[in-house]
């Protein structure tokens, strides 16, 4: 059994850590290129999401390095993502290919059962090892990933942040114990106080809101985060693989609670969940204004319905709460200058919107 | 003077509308329907950004509503089955025109979810009935009259006619409003096809055919528009093409679709999908339309 399953941001590290602890074989699919891209639009129906289309990019270059099982995720809807796999799974054995797909469904006695399937000669003690070590990956991973959004914008020399990244992501992927993944974070948190920070700038901060899959994936959204950086500006994505892991699957109460707490901040505006992330993407809006943020970016994969529904209201929020939002919709024909441009003219209007009134011209 | 209440004729409407409307006149409101959709609802709705055009369309009507009724009847349908949602856009429906239309009546937007417990239904029709000043037994009493007028009038299955058979699928909504889909059912029946629509299909022969899928699809619009149409293809009268209308920018319907093609290339049946917006040109949904029936009257000839 050699086990494959899809990217989305640091995903990658963190499955194949989880799954070879369990004792399976694993190959992690290349990284994403302009190839898995037309090779999974090809295949896909036209007006499908981009995360469906790359994911099965993904899946078919692991399967023809040699993968058999496809580990993926199910779902309850309404959005589209719970129904990936069963259409995924058609198109992949109309194309011939052989292998097991997994679609791991949302509740307890499904997931025990295919643990049992990955792990039939393992003591739960070590299935909990296996978990431990792959959560201590996702939160290493996602802090340094916190902190470089802060030190980005701010370094002298540009680039540092960068490598700092890299290394993170090489030595987190060789770890083998809880241990050494503690050892690698004092290490790190080193590192980055090491880098030189410019005095005296305050960038303008800017909160991501939208769908995971484009605001983790750097291949998908052209290292949106680096590209505002490199103008000067902060971001915060309001969603990491440990937010999502956390309040999604754990429903730790924490987090259960603050999704109370948005929901009634956006329902004046959106008064259902409608899905995904679009309830979430209007209450950010109001909730960064408050946090004093200076802009929203919402991204989302063209044709992603419940993003949709909150694009559409959020224009009305925007001016409500006095909160520039600027709108991305990604797909495999997104070029790189278009996004560019408007992304430099949004970071222009923040900065005028910023200066006090009588510096305005 | 009785209290005006408008219901677009739009979305849902195409499944439940009727009812709704013996419901609230049982109910002592005067209703107002839009009318059919014309040019100038689609023109008002493509105000919308990247929606659908069933959306965009509802958008227009309610546009049509806005200043000749005292309320606006809008539900917020989230679910008409047990594991099951309509579809995000129509859950989000009532906040995105409140959002985008200028001035409002005040809406009647009561949810409707019947994912969980069938039962919330009747919550909902007791919490419509008392807006209108009526008890609870007077609701149901109403709704219950309501419901029995669809189902003296459900569709009948058709029976074979010579003509070449072609199965047209799709949402109600997209489907029945002639707008929208250019009247794909009138031309084909014109061209001498006999139509098949998912509503001659029984609603037990629709759950049959969608419990051969791989997995149930979470969209109850979806897997009635997937059943029906594996039914037809899997059903004992033949079927000679099977046509599947959608409108750009479906959620659903992108697999609904799918599970479509691949199921007609497996019984090699002809399958076309006519995917619509407002820029469809009539033209060319006609010459699509007219090679297909071409097609089929030929293959049958062979």
């Amino acid at each position: 059994m050699i086990v494959t399953f899809p990217h989305m941001g640091t995903l990658s590290i963190v499955l194949k850590s989880l799954f070879s602890q369990l004792g399976c074989q694993v190959l992690v699919p290349p990284p994403m290129t302009r190839h898995t891209m037309e090779l999974g639009t090809q295949f896909s129906p036209e007006t499908v999401c981009l995360p469906f289309k790359m994911t099965l990019g993904n899946f078919m270059e692991a399967l023809e390095q040699g993968a058999d099982t496809i580990v993926t995720c199910g779902g309850c809807g309404p959005c589209r993502l719970g129904y990936y796999a069963a259409v995924q799974q058609k198109i992949l054995a109309e194309r011939g290919y052989r292998f097991t797909m997994i679609a791991i469904e949302p509740n307890l006695i499904h997931v025990y059962k295919q643990l049992k399937y990955f792990a039939p000669q393992k003591s739960w003690r070590e299935i909990y090892h296996a978990f431990r070590l792959a959560g201590a990956k996702m939160n290493l991973l996602d802090d340094i990933q916190r902190e470089l959004a802060v030190i980005r914008p701010r370094e002298m020399k540009s680039g540092s942040a960068e490598r700092v990244w890299r290394q993170t992501v090489t030595a987190v992927d060789l770890a083998e114990s809880c241990q050494s993944v503690q050892a690698i974070r004092a290490e790190l948190l080193e590192k980055l106080q090491a880098i030189e920070l410019a005095q005296g700038v305050s960038p303008l901060r800017v909160a991501v809101v939208g769908e995971i899959y484009v605001m983790l994936e750097p291949f998908i959204n052209q290292n949106l985060e680096q590209c505002l950086a490199g103008m000067g500006v902060e971001t915060s994505k309001t969603m990491l693989l440990s937010d999502y892991v956390r309040g999604h699957l754990l429903r730790r109460r924490s987090y259960v609670e603050m999704f109370k707490q948005l929901s009634a901040m956006a329902a004046p505006y959106l008064g259902h969940y409608v899905g995904g992330h679009g309830l979430k993407s209007i209450a950010y809006t109001i909730l960064k204004k408050q946090q004093d943020y200076d802009g929203i970016i919402q991204v989302y994969p063209f044709t992603c319905m419940p993003e949709v529904i909150a694009k559409n209201i959020l224009p009305k929020v925007s001016q409500d709460v006095d909160m520039p939002v600027l709108t991305l919709a990604y797909d495999e024909q997104t070029g790189e200058a278009g996004i560019r441009t408007r992304l430099e003219a949004f970071v222009d209007l923040l900065r005028y919107r910023s200066k006090p009134a009588a510096a305005r011209v | 003077m009785r209290i005006r209440v408008g219901v677009p004729q739009a979305l849902m409407y195409y499944q439940y509308g009727p009812v709704l409307e013996r419901f609230l006149t049982g109910l002592g409101a005067e209703v107002v329907l839009s009318g059919e959709t014309s040019r100038q609802t689609l023109d008002c709705g493509s105000v919308l950004d990247e929606m659908c055009l069933p959306s965009k369309v509802c958008f227009g009507h309610v546009c049509y509503l806005q200043d000749k009724v005292d309320y606006l009847f809008l539900p917020r349908i989230i679910s008409v089955s047990q594991g099951q949602y309509t579809c995000p856009k129509i859950i989000g429906m009532s906040d995105v025109l409140k959002h985008n239309v200028g001035k409002l009546p005040p809406l009647i937007d009561i949810h409707v979810n019947m994912r969980q417990k069938s039962w919330q239904l009747y919550q909902a029709i007791v919490s419509v009935g008392r807006l209108f000043g009526q008890g609870m037994a007077a609701s149901l009493c109403a709704w219950v009259r309501a419901w029995q007028y669809r189902v003296r009038t459900q569709p009948q299955v058709l029976t074979l006619d010579g003509r070449p058979r072609v199965a047209v699928v799709g949402h109600p909504y997209i489907l029945y409003d002639r707008q929208v889909s250019l009247d794909v059912l009138g031309r084909l029946d014109k061209l001498g096809i006999q139509v098949l629509t998912p509503e001659m299909v029984r609603p037990g022969e629709v759950n049959k055919a969608a419990a051969t899928l791989e997995k149930r699809l979470f969209w109850s619009g979806g897997h009635t528009t997937a059943g029906a149409a594996l039914a037809l293809m899997l059903g004992n009268q033949p079927l000679n093409g099977i046509i599947f209308v959608t409108c750009f920018a479906c959620g659903p319907d992108a697999f609904v679709g799918e599970i479509i093609r691949q199921q007609a290339q497996r019984l090699d049946i002809p399958c076309m999908q006519l995917s619509l917006d407002e820029h469809t040109a009539e033209a060319g949904v006609v010459t699509r339309l007219e090679a297909f029936t071409d097609m089929i009257k030929r293959r049958r000839r062979l």
